[in-house]
């Protein structure tokens, strides 16, 4: 979780105020689904299957390695490893090989999340990455590009470091690195066929993209997780540090762009890119921890009642939030704030429309 | 949102550095992509010797001096290049025609590109190591430019370019580049750039291009002697060309699986590897040992044997056991059975051909008739080849597919050679020169076997001579057993020492060469040898010691004094593992000098001997045993009939000859207990070729005698075998060199106790060598004592082969000796002959603390892999000898016709195999020989009986004693001579 922000009740709560406007006054003067500029480039490591940076404008940088190991997929219920091949070989369990597919594991995807001065066994970081594992597995085909055949399957390394200090909650800046690492993903090209030991072509240039670029291609591209967070009635985006430490509550919304086969002389001429939410989750955002602001009335240097008027007094105020007196938010989202949410991100030319636009924009090494 | 991207060469240096990716898979299965960085140079010369700036600029090394330049500045011409010319290669010239390049009448100042190079080298290792081989030999002047480093001659890969196009473009750039460097160089004449390649799109596009280019045949036909070279470009590349026209028809062959099917297959235990052996009697039948299975698989038919030629390691799948046979009893040979074959047009309709089909068809018909459910056997057909071990192949032409019409000045013509090994299939060759090439001895190699094709095809690599000349053919059986027979190198003979024959033992004994040598000058040592032996690599002596125990002495020729490890002396005679005996000619293992005088114990002089030297009682019991380096001076050498004359003598009774006599006396009690202790006695015939020495034409041949003497050294030579062998094992468990003789498993006696029992009533008891060896005593027949030597014979074929190995890579109750019952073993005593003995030298030098172990001498990867060649070299060698002495008798029989008593080895249900003990021959009769037509015949394969009807009526048994016409007999067909029988009286 991001650093404590070193803002006072009255900052806060001031900060609070001018974002709760109808249009927000953000303190960068975005508007309140404009993303902070970053820069981006992929293939930056060589010697992994494919990688990507991604800067963002307020100095943050985060890096995606991936690289694929063979793996011998090891039946469950136990057996001899050759079993499955003599038994295609003989014709006997001769295969549906879509049917096959669907054994994929989710488990053959293994992330990890470096974040400079935590642990990799913090319960932040790990939360991280099985947030953006679980975005990644949800549309349920990820895990069938790693099959091969029926006894051997590519097991994925995702390493995901951060290299700059968290400035604020790095999940967008993460997700984006790891959508465009494993865009630029190649597999070693099989020349084997069915259930063989499988032998790769030597030739790196003839090795396919773990997501295939031309061509009329179809199904799920990889997920990318926003963050998103409210505050009062705005909807705001890509939130800042400050942003964050006022907000009133915070969602890692993840979506994927779904592409399908368009239809011989269909009638449609938009875009025909087809969002799909895939997860959601509420974040605990950093302004629960933040230090209660005390009305002038309750203030003691200030009045110098006695003491048991002045308790009443700051009981009162804790029960009836003051304007201009900065409190941490309590309880739950409310649900037309989620509603309104998710018609940001899904809406034609909405937020969604705006990063997939900028991302494809960038050159796949 | 941006995209950002690096913009090339904004770096100072990008432009020297570059980069390789390309995916590698492990052995263990892993798959990796693997990044190399190219650092590019501009200091890599081009080598000519016309080029100033490179030489000034080239890298030089710790005493400043660059590598001499290799190209020639005056390179030779041709007709279109008159100029003179520098010749660059690309990868399918050289795969098709390393022949071309490895001769000397052309084929000079070849530039060899480093992209060349190592395509080569993942398409063919074997040509790789040839072309290397070029590439050091200096007066051939090819030089490895290694482009891919130079920064002008590198070139990246291109968007969707395909590696091949790549690399051909590397060719061209490098072509390119080459001739702009040379004309930088003003020269008078500056030699042309010429690429030779077989790849007409890369032709084409180096034309275009304004760059000299050639194809092989092109420029092959501006030489000299162009219509011989042309022959030896591979076919599968005239195939290109238009050479057989034929049209897409439908392949002959199943097509092999994908190597991942076969590794998995071979993985999961649904296919077999193995190596593939044509059966010598019938070379419709292959067979192939796996761990699977206790018998080898049959593979029957020229659709399941699928292009495989005898010693290519394959995969093979089991048939159903609805069609599993016993291995065939009738003979079928190539050469008669596809005799009218013609070689230019492919006759599709009958792949299998009907006189194949019905050679086969009879097959089946006996074995079901045969119905001995126990006596079927697996069979199995080729799916895929794992690595083929085509060798270069000596043959003939077959006369009868030369065209008949007369000679039409330079037609291509296709012909068939039909290989000298009869499991090797005949060889579809082109050549312009059918003429010249008729009766000659030929040497063949394969380029290819197509699913379309019915018979491999092969070029021409040289011509050795006329056939039957003495010459043509014992270079045709060193080539055919692969034997080193060219003269030692240069760096060889500089290991020699300096003082070459006047070197001598050095008188002072301060003199390093007597560090830790014993003085035993003063013993009376004798040698025994065959007459005539110039290698002596043994002495003895014997004496009564004052405590009445016996002091022996064997003492050994000390090569390890002479040759040292690892130099050019060393590596040449573990190459060529043993020295090679022919009739006539002896291929030495060490240079002359060293084999046949400093390191041989010649009488009278002082040599450098390694000695061993025990005491035993009475009862030839070892009291103790040492080992040392020495000085000793025979005192005469004996053939084994002079000693045997010497012993007999009673008049002589100087101190020498009772140390012989008391030499003999022990040799007989450690053969007692030799023998005692299970040793086998086992035969092969043995014959000696008697030469005329003037002419060197044979004259006789004798089978050899065997006296007392013979065993005398032998049972030394085992004794200190077992001796030397207990102490390097002692020393060095893990990498001492070894001999072992496995026991032979009990099914390989299956056969032969069988035929025992049904037609002697003998019973052959291989359960320990002990049992083998008492139950192979009571093999005899009163009437005929040759026939325990018969048995003899047949049962060493069905043994193992003794081999080498290293220490550590067997645990040690598989070290026995089988053969000679004895639990330890390794060969010692004729280092002059054998490098197995050169390494025990070494290695006991080391145990005893007389020199550092070197450290060639304890890698046990280097040992097994010396091991492995000492093996095969050994066995080439003695097939080699074989072959020598099958060609002498032939020869010596020439124009005599002598009738023979024989014995019946093998029955086939056409023919038999007799063997003829005086020459130790065997040879083949076949029933289609006894009368014309083919008598008609019944075998009946439960007793080994073959009866014939009509007028010519025989029965023939197995161990049958027959009398034989033997004579000699040139087919007028092959061309060969060979030793022809006719049965006489059965």
């Amino acid at each position: 979780m991001a650093q404590q922000t070193l803002l006072s009740p009255a900052e806060l709560a001031y900060l609070h105020s001018s974002l709760s406007l109808s249009p927000p006054i953000r303190p960068d003067g975005r508007t309140s689904k404009q993303f902070r500029p970053l820069t981006a480039e992929t293939g930056i490591l060589p010697g992994t299957n494919g990688s990507a940076r991604v800067c963002l404008s307020d100095g943050t940088e985060a890096i995606v390695g991936v690289k694929a190991e063979i793996e011998k997929t090891v039946d469950p219920l136990g057996g001899e490893h050759y079993q499955e091949y003599v038994k295609s070989a003989s014709g006997v369990g001769g295969g549906d090989a879509e049917a096959d597919r669907s054994a994929a594991r989710g488990e053959w995807l293994e992330m990890t999340v470096e974040i400079p001065g935590l642990r990799d066994d913090d319960a932040g970081t790990v939360f991280l990455a099985e947030l953006l594992r679980e975005a990644l597995l949800a549309d349920g085909e990820f895990a069938k590009k790693l099959w091969i055949n029926r006894r051997f399957h590519w097991r994925l390394y995702l390493d995901i470091l951060l290299i700059s200090p968290p400035l604020s909650y790095p999940l967008p800046l993460l997700s984006l690195t790891t959508h465009l690492a494993l865009l630029a993903t190649r597999l070693p090209r099989l020349k084997s066929e069915g259930d063989e030991d499988p032998m790769f072509d030597d030739d790196w240039e003839a090795a396919p993209f773990l997501y295939p670029r031309e061509g009329a291609t179809t199904g799920p591209r990889p997920s990318i997780t926003l963050l998103v967070v409210a505050v009062g009635d705005s909807i705001l985006f890509d939130p800042s540090k400050e942003e964050l430490a006022v907000a009133d509550s915070a969602l890692a919304v993840s979506l994927c762009e779904v592409r399908t086969q368009r239809e011989q002389g269909g009638m449609e001429v938009d875009s025909g890119r087809e969002l799909r939410l895939v997860s959601m989750r509420t974040i605990d955002p950093p302004s629960r921890l933040t230090p209660p602001g005390v009305p002038s009335t309750a203030n003691l240097a200030a009045s110098g009642t006695s003491d048991t008027t002045q308790q009443k007094q700051q009981q009162r105020a804790e029960e009836h939030p003051q304007e201009g007196v900065w409190k941490a938010p309590l309880g739950g989202t409310r649900f037309a704030v989620l509603d309104s949410i998710m018609q940001a991100v899904l809406e034609k030319g909405g937020v969604a429309d705006e990063v997939l636009d900028g991302l494809e924009g960038v050159d796949l090494a | 949102m941006t995209s950002l991207k690096r913009p090339q060469g904004s770096e100072q240096l990008a432009q020297n550095i570059s980069n390789k990716v390309y995916v590698r898979s492990t052995r263990s299965g892993k798959v990796q992509k693997i990044v190399r960085e190219v650092y590019l140079r501009t200091d890599i010369p081009c080598s000519s010797n016309l080029c100033r700036a490179c030489l000034s600029q080239a890298p030089r090394n710790a005493v400043n001096e660059a590598l001499p330049f290799v190209l020639s500045a005056r390179p030779a011409g041709t007709k279109s290049y008159p100029q003179g010319h520098y010749l660059v290669p690309d990868t399918n010239a050289l795969l098709n025609a390393m022949d071309l390049f490895e001769q000397s009448s052309s084929f000079y100042d070849v530039i060899i590109l480093q992209t060349v190079l190592e395509e080569l080298k993942n398409r063919s290792l074997p040509l790789y190591n040839r072309l290397v081989g070029l590439t050091k030999s200096e007066d051939k002047r090819f030089y490895v430019f290694f482009n891919e480093f130079r920064l002008e001659t590198y070139i990246n890969r291109e968007a969707n370019e395909t590696v091949n196009d790549r690399n051909d473009r590397a060719v061209r750039q490098a072509v390119k580049w080459y001739g702009e460097h040379l004309a930088l160089t003003k020269a008078v004449q500056i030699p042309a750039v010429v690429m030779l390649s077989d790849d007409r799109d890369n032709l084409r596009k180096a034309r275009a291009q304004g760059l000299h280019a050639s194809s092989l045949a092109d420029y092959v036909s501006e030489l000299e002697d162009g219509d011989r070279l042309v022959d030896m470009i591979a076919e599968s590349q005239s195939q290109a060309q238009g050479g057989f026209k034929q049209a897409s028809q439908q392949p002959l062959y199943p097509e092999y699986y994908t190597s991942s099917r076969m590794m998995t297959g071979v993985k999961a235990g649904l296919l077999h590897q193995g190596i593939f052996n044509v059966s010598p009697y019938n070379y419709l039948e292959g067979s192939i040992k796996v761990p699977a299975f206790p018998k080898p698989l049959l593979i029957l038919g020229r659709e399941n044997i699928n292009r495989s030629i005898d010693g290519d390691v394959v995969v093979v799948e089991l048939l159903p056991q609805d069609q599993w046979k016993s291995p065939s009893t009738k003979i079928i040979e190539e050469d008669t059975i596809t005799k009218n074959e013609n070689a230019d047009t492919e006759e599709r309709q009958d792949f299998v051909s009907d006189k194949e089909r019905k050679a086969l068809q009879e097959e089946v018909k006996r074995t079901q008739k045969a119905s001995g459910e126990g006596q079927l056997q697996p069979t199995a057909k080729v799916v895929g080849v794992v690595k083929r071990n085509w060798r270069q192949y000596v043959g003939h032409i077959d006369p009868s597919t030369a065209s008949k019409g007369p000679s039409q000045g330079r037609r291509l013509d296709s012909v068939f050679l039909i290989p000298m090994d009869k499991k090797i299939p005949k060889i579809r060759l082109r050549t312009r020169q059918v003429s010249e090439l008729l009766g000659k001895r030929l040497l063949v190699t394969v380029d290819s076997w197509d699913r379309d094709s019915r018979h491999p095809v092969g070029h021409l690599v040289r011509s050795l001579g006329e056939l039957e000349t003495k010459a043509a053919e014992t270079e045709a059986l060193l080539l055919e057993w692969d034997v080193q027979y060219r003269p030692f190198p240069k760096t060889v003979l500089d290991c020699l020492p300096k003082e070459g024959h006047n070197w001598r033992v050095p008188e002072s004994k301060e003199d390093p060469g007597w560090r830790d040598r014993e003085d035993l000058r003063d013993l009376l040592i004798c040698s025994i040898d065959p007459p005539g032996c110039q290698d002596i690599d043994d002495a003895l002596h014997a004496r009564l010691l004052p405590n009445g125990n016996y002091e022996v002495g064997v003492h050994i020729a000390d090569v390890s004094h002479f040759v040292k490890p690892a130099n050019a002396m060393d590596t040449e005679a573990s190459i060529r593992g043993t020295t090679v005996y022919l009739v006539d000619k002896r291929i030495d293992m060490l240079p002359m000098l060293l084999g046949t005088d400093l390191c041989s114990l010649k009488p009278y002089v002082e040599r450098f001997a390694f000695t061993v030297i025990w005491e035993v009682d009475e009862n030839a019991d070892v009291v103790n045993v040492r080992f040392t380096k020495s000085v000793i001076k025979s005192r005469e050498a004996f053939s084994y009939e002079q000693a045997q004359l010497r012993i007999d003598d009673e008049s002589q009774q100087d101190d020498l000859t009772k140390g012989m006599r008391m030499l003999l006396m022990l040799s007989k009690k450690l053969k007692k207990k030799r023998m005692d202790a299970g040793a086998l006695s086992l035969s092969s015939p043995e014959i000696k070729v008697h030469m005329e020495s003037e002419s060197s034409d044979p004259i006789d041949v004798k089978t050899k005698e065997l006296l007392d003497t013979n065993s005398l050294v032998e049972e030394f030579m085992l004794f200190a075998n077992v001796s030397v062998a207990a102490k390097i094992y002692e020393a060095f468990p893990q990498t001492a060199i070894l001999r072992r003789h496995g026991a032979p498993p009990k099914t390989n006696f299956d056969e032969l106790a069988d035929q025992l029992r049904i037609k002697r009533g003998l019973e052959l008891r291989t359960d320990s060598s002990k049992a083998l060896a008492d139950s192979l005593d009571k093999c005899v027949d009163e009437k005929d004592p040759f026939f325990n030597t018969l048995v003899r014979i047949m049962a060493t074929r069905c043994m193992m082969s003794a081999e080498y190995f290293c220490s550590g890579t067997q645990s040690y109750p598989e070290f026995r000796h089988y053969g000679l019952a004895s639990e330890i073993y390794t060969h010692f005593t004729s280092p002059i002959r054998r490098y197995a003995d050169l390494l025990a030298h070494r290695q006991l030098a080391a145990a005893i603390g007389y020199e550092a172990v070197h450290p060639s001498v304890r890698s046990r990867g280097r040992l097994e892999a010396v091991c492995k060649n000492i093996n095969v070299r050994h066995r080439n060698a003695q097939m080699a000898g074989r072959a020598s002495i099958a060609y002498y008798v032939g020869q010596a029989l020439k124009g005599k016709v002598a009738e023979e008593e024989a014995f019946v080895m093998k029955i086939f249900s056409n023919g038999f195999v007799v063997l003829v003990p005086r020459f130790g021959i065997e040879g083949l009769i076949r029933l289609r020989d006894l009368a014309d037509p083919e008598p008609e015949s019944e075998y009946d394969a439960e007793t080994y009986t073959l009866t014939t009807k009509g007028d010519k009526a025989v029965k023939v048994e197995l161990f049958q004693k027959v009398v034989v016409r033997v004579h000699d007999d040139k087919d007028e067909r092959t061309g060969k001579r060979g030793v022809k029988m006719e049965l006489v009286s059965a």
